[in-house]
Formats: C-alpha cells, structure tokens, sequence
C-alpha cells in the first residue's frame, strides 16, 4: 500500500513536469515565432519583428554608420572677439567644444555618433540612424540665446554666463531648469537679485518671453528657472540653452546624408556567422552534457529572443559591425554560468544522489561563483556606461544587457527546465554526461 | 613545488612576450593604428552619376590604399566620400588624386575631377574617449579589487586584477606583434573591454573553488599552492568547455568575417587564450604567493 501511494506520487509529479514542460516548449515556441514574424499584419503592425535573420534586418534594431550610415554636418569654428582679445588657445577650445558635442549626442542616445576634426578649423559630426538632416540641429541643438533683464528691461546677463543647464525638478517636483552660472555669473545675478527684491525680473529665450519671475531673494548659487515644463521639454530647454554654451563659435558648412560604409553582405555574412555560431555552441554543449545540453540550447534560444528585444527597446543604442560581433559573442559566453551549473550537478550525482537532488545541491553549489562572476562584470560595464563616452557607453549598455539576460537565463529557465527533466528522465547518463556508474545504482532506487 | 616552477615559467613566457612588443615598440615598430585613431583624409569626388561604392573601393585598392571608408553622400547618389590613410604632403595628394581619377575616369567618364576636396580629418577615436575608457577600466579593476577582497579575501582581489592586467597587455603586445596583420581601431576598445569583463570570470570559478577547498577538513593539511593544483583541476571540466564555445563563436566569426570584424575577433581570441592561460597557470599561484607572504609577516 504504502509503496504504491509512494508510485502514484511520483507518477503524479512526473506527469505534472511533462506538462511544465509542453507548457514552455508552446511558450518559447510562440516568442520565436513573434520574435522572427511581429504580430500583425500592414504597415503598423501589433508588434514588430526583433530577432534578425541573414537577408531580413528587423527595422526595429538600429544600426551604426559603419552599416546604416546617417548624416553628416560640417562646422567652421571660430573665436568670439572677447576670446580673441583674451588670447585663448584656439585648438584647446576646439577640442573642448568636440568633447562637449560628443557627450551632448552620447546623452541623446547617439552613443555611435562620431565627432571628429577636420581641417585646421573644423568639426565634422556624423550620426547614424537619422535620415533628415534637419534633425541634426535639433540634435546637436540650435544655439539658444538666453537673456536676463531687470525690471526696468536693462539685460544685466545673458547666456554666456551660464556654464551648464540640466533639467531637474523643483521643491514642489515639477520640471524646472537648473543652470549653474560661471562665478562671473554667480556675481552679476547676485548683485542684480538683492537690490531687486521684490520686483520682476523677465527672462528671455531667443527673443520671447519665457518667464518672468518675481525676486523673493538675493540669489548667488545655482538658478532654477520654473515654467510650464514637462520633464522632456525641461530636458529640450536645457540643451538648447547649453549649446549656447558652446566653447565656439560655429557656422554650419555642410549638411548631407551619408550612406554606409560596409556593404549589406557584412550584415548578413554576421548573421549567418551569428547562426553557425549558435548552432556549434548547442552541438558543443549536447555532446558534452547530452540532456542538460539541451537545457542549456533551450535556454540559449530563450536568452538570444530576449536579448534581442532588449536592444530593440533600450534607447541609446546602436549596433556597428564590432558590436554585432560583441553580441554574438555573448552567445558563446551566455551558457558559461550553464557549464558551472552542470559541473557541479554532475559531481552531485557521481557522488550518489538522486538526479532531484543533485540538481537541487548542483544549483545550490555554483550559484556563488555563477553571482560572483556576474557581479564583477556588471561592476564593470556599469562604470563604463557612468564614464565611458561615445562607443564605450554603447558597448557598456549591450554588455550590461547581455549579462543580466544571461544570469536570467541560465539561472531562472535552465533551473525551471532541469528540475522538471530530472523528474522525467532516470537514468543519469542521459541527463548528463560522465555518469554511467551511477545508471545501475538509480535505477534500482527508482 | 614543480606547479610553482609551472607558474614561474608561465609568468617567464608571458613577461618575454610583453618584453618583444616593448623593444619592437621603442624600435618605432609599434602598434598598427587605422584611421580611427590616426585620423587620415577625407576625399570628395562628384562622380557625375550614381555610382557603386565597390568600384571606387576596388580603385583605391588598385593604387595601393587598401585601408578605407567609402560613402556616398546625398540622396542623388552621386557624390562619393572616401577617408583614406594620411599622405606626406600636397604634391603626394595631388599625385594619388591623379591615379585615383585614371582609375575611376574609364567606369565613371562624366567625373568631376577638377572641383575634387582633400581635408585632413582627426581621429574618430580621440583623446577624450581613449582617456576615459583607460580611466573607466582602471576604476572598473579597483572596485572589482574591492568586491573580490569583500568576498574572497585581499590577495585574490589583488591576484585577479593583476590577472586582468596581464590580459590586456598581453593583447596589446600581439597588436604590436602581428602589426602587420591587424590594424588598431575604436573596436579594439570594445575588444579590451570584453576581455575585462570576461577574463575575470575564469579566475573568479577557479578562486571560488580554493574557497571552497580550503575549508574541506580533508584538505586541512595541505599547502596552498597543492589546494590551488586540486582547484585548478577540478575545474578545468568546466573551462574547457566554457573556452570552447567562446572560441567557437568569436572564430567563426573571424573566419567568415569582413576585415572590420577581424580587428574585432582577432584581439578577442588573444585575449580568451590570455585569460584562459593566466586564470588557470598564473593567477591562483600570485594568489597563494601574496597569501604566503601574509602570513610570514604576520608570525
């Protein structure tokens, strides 16, 4: 009696992982199926395929100069006549004032922008992705004139004075302005502010009024300017007022699209390349760990679909040719925490266990090398996309995507399938390799 | 005592070839750098019709300049834009202008070449971005020092990171030794920054393993450098075949890949064997070097 309810429990839980199991094949299945198809059909359908095949490149991933190309522009920079007078070093400031567009495109989300000298004078800007060249100015942003007045409409400062603008958000957390003044600036809104109590002082953005504030006190930290802000148009606001802020002086030259550089074979030789790849990596690992290595394939299918979403969804980045190359290298890496993992079960189970268990303990043993190698990783990509400009901050985001997706996949689904699969199958050397030994043993515990 | 000797001809080999580069590199043999960071020419034709950006690639290959980025600017397709390798002076401009056009003149007849430019442009990869991904990498080994000494202890914080940094010079090294197969471009960066990211995992499994093995009371008498030997082993499963499916991916890669992924792919696989080398041959003995050291100054 006792033996037989012990059967039937068993049977039950057998048949309940044999469902689990349909139940993900169906779920990953439908996700490939969305992932390589969309959903819906037309021009605007439901959702837009994501997952890239060698002669169909999703819209939804966007690409690099190098295989999409974008626009260019060309500035001549030159020195205003206080800097002139004030002998500054005219190649300091343009280095300067490229390191300013740089960081100013990599904020926008254009991580593979290229800013570039070019001639004795000049700046030439490249960014992919945008096929309107008037988009550019919005991009790099129209200088904004920023003017300060008193109230008897006397400007007493005007934008030069003003060293950085961010957006930011008032004690109330609306939307607001923050500029930091020079200490020039500092001083002249200071002064202006404390003999001012109590009047008005307007505040004008090329030539309109765009606020016009009441002095409660005098003020000489930073300014906050409060308005009819949304935290995007605070951010627009901000940018343009710091390109008025730019080191130099600049005339736009020229202004074109550009095409690609790398022929459209470069795109889908990586994604055959991307697919070989992916294809040995599963041979490697069934042959190597039999049914964990399907797993493991499992999981790898779950890990590029998601992936490949992530990148679709996350602003800011681009992929070059490098960075495909990067993400496909990720796939050989992904099932690094999956080898731990199996390592460690297949110790459990030549030491004796049954396969639950040594799944169980499996899991148990690798999870605080799986963790510490991730963790050292993400400390890594997290400090570059915090300092890295331009490609570095591109990259820091890709890798940063693909180790968590990855930790995701290799912990969360590979566990879910394992403890199933360890319910259905019973002898040890088809669930992984190396085992054979223990093929008697547990079949006599079953 | 003979894995210690291992180790020491280990570190020998690595610091020799660290040695090559350095003498090629003061020898003025040093590192390859392509246009994105030795910045070049800008050349603009208006070719007079839609043309291929294959044949004007073909044409600069012809004439010797087989390092290049052709474009076509504009939605007529027409104007053709091309950044090529620094020349001496105007007349060796003027001179590869002349061949350029022969070259080009018989497919493209109705070629603009008398209002042809020639600019110099700078690096796409400048200072700025090189000085903050060295400082970023630099921050990055200080607090992966920090986090490894928080959960293993100060000597594999300190032997990880000087693991990293022989990976990364040792990639750098073959950049100067195979100088005349690869070129540095801003993808090597990301090529650097991979090998970071990825180097330290092989050492983290391998150390996660002598934690391990150190509080094994079996072990309890043995030296450190025998529980790194027993560690190293008993992981070596799991490397062989995390290094293989690496290198699969990043190989066929390079097999069917165009140059630009080449300069990509062939710094990786250094790096990958660098790092396979170091977390398995150098690292854990650094580890029970500094460890031992420790104690001595302790007694």
């Amino acid at each position: 009696m006792k033996v037989n309810n012990r059967r039937s429990v068993k049977l039950k839980k057998k048949t309940s992982a044999v469902i689990a199991l349909c139940a993900a094949l169906v779920v990953t299945l439908l996700l490939g199926a969305v992932a390589v198809y969309g959903l819906g059909t037309g021009s605007n359908p439901l959702i837009r395929p994501w997952v890239p095949r060698p002669n169909a490149w999703p819209e939804s991933i966007a690409l690099g100069l190098d295989l999409k190309g974008g626009v260019y522009v060309e500035y001549e920079a030159s020195l205003s006549p206080e800097q002139v007078a004030g002998e500054a070093d005219f190649n300091t400031l343009l280095s300067s004032t490229m390191d300013v567009m740089g960081r100013r495109l990599t904020d926008k989300g254009f991580a593979e922008a290229t800013v570039s000298q070019i001639g004795s004078a000049g700046i030439r800007v490249e960014i992919p992705e945008v096929t309107d060249p008037q988009a550019v100015l919005d991009l790099i942003g129209t200088p904004a004139r920023l003017e300060f007045y008193d109230a008897d409409g006397n400007l007493f400062m005007d934008g030069s004075y003003v060293q950085s603008a961010s957006p930011a958000y008032d004690e109330r957390m609306l939307p607001c302005i923050q500029l930091n003044l020079t200490a020039e600036g500092q001083k002249l809104f200071g002064d202006m502010t404390s003999k001012n109590i109590g009047r008005t002082m307007p505040i004008y953005l090329d030539g309109e009024l765009l606020m016009n504030p009441m002095v409660e006190s005098a003020i000489y930290g930073t300014v906050q300017i409060t308005g009819d802000y949304t935290t995007e148009t605070a951010s627009d606001v901000a940018l343009q007022l710091q390109s008025g802020a730019l080191p130099m002086e600049l005339r736009q030259d020229k202004l074109d699209t550009i095409s690609a550089t790398l022929g459209q074979d470069a795109l889908s030789t990586s994604v055959l390349a991307a697919m070989i790849g992916i294809a040995l990596v599963m041979l490697i690992m069934i042959i190597r760990y039999r049914l964990c290595g399907v797993v493991a394939s499992w999981a790898l299918v779950i890990y590029v679909l998601i992936l490949f979403m992530l990148i679709a969804v996350v602003p800011g980045i681009q992929l070059t040719l490098p960075g495909i190359a990067g993400v496909i290298l990720g796939i050989g890496m992904a099932v690094d925490a999956n080898v731990i993992i199996f390592e460690r079960v297949r110790e459990e189970i030549r030491a004796g266990r049954p396969l639950i268990h040594a799944v169980r303990i499996g899991f148990k043993n690798a999870m605080s090398a799986v963790l510490d190698a991730n963790v050292t990783t993400i400390i890594a990509a997290i400090v570059l996309l915090a300092f890295g400009t331009g490609s570095v901050r591109g990259f820091a985001t890709t890798l940063l995507l693909g180790v968590i997706t990855s930790m995701i996949s290799a912990i969360s689904v590979s566990r879910f399938l394992l403890t199933r699969f360890a319910r259905v199958v019973h002898k040890p050397s088809l669930f992984i390799s190396g085992t054979a030994a223990q093929d008697e043993s547990q079949k006599e515990a079953n | 005592m003979k894995s210690k000797n291992r180790a020491l001809i280990c570190i020998g080999i690595s610091v020799a070839v660290m040695l090559v580069a350095l003498i090629l590199t003061l020898c003025g043999l040093g590192i390859n750098f392509g246009l994105d960071f030795a910045g070049g020419l800008s050349i603009q034709y208006e070719m007079g019709q839609p043309f291929e950006q294959a044949d004007v690639e073909e044409a600069l290959r012809s004439i010797g300049l087989s390092e290049h980025a052709v474009s076509t600017v504009g939605q007529e397709g027409t104007t053709m834009q091309a950044r090529i390798p620094s020349l001496g002076d105007d007349t060796e401009i003027q001179q590869m202008q002349s061949q350029l056009e022969t070259a080009l003149i018989e497919t493209y007849p109705n070629m603009d070449v008398s209002n042809a430019t020639a600019s110099y442009v700078g690096p796409i990869a400048g200072r700025t971005l090189v000085k903050n991904a060295i400082l970023s990498v630099l921050l990055a080994a200080a607090l992966m020092l920090i986090y490894i000494a928080f959960r293993f202890d100060f000597s594999s914080g300190l032997a990880a990171v000087i693991g990293l940094l022989h990976d990364v010079l040792i990639m750098l090294s073959f950049m100067v030794i195979l100088r005349n197969v690869i070129q540095m471009n801003s993808s090597f960066i990301a090529a650097m920054l991979t090998i970071v990211g990825y180097s330290i995992n092989n050492t983290i499994v391998i150390f996660d393993r002598i934690r391990e093995n150190n509080k094994k009371p079996a072990y309890a008498g043995l030296s450190r450098v025998e529980v790194v030997d027993i560690s190293v082993r008993e992981s070596l499963g799991r490397t062989i075949n995390t290094t293989l499916t690496t290198l699969v991916t990043i190989v066929t890669l390079y097999v069917l890949g165009v140059s630009a992924i080449r300069e990509f792919s062939l710094p990786i696989i250094v790096g990958i064997v660098a790092g396979v080398y170091s977390a398995n041959l150098i690292n854990g003995y650094v580890w029970a070097f500094l460890e031992e050291r420790r104690g001595k100054g302790k007694a």
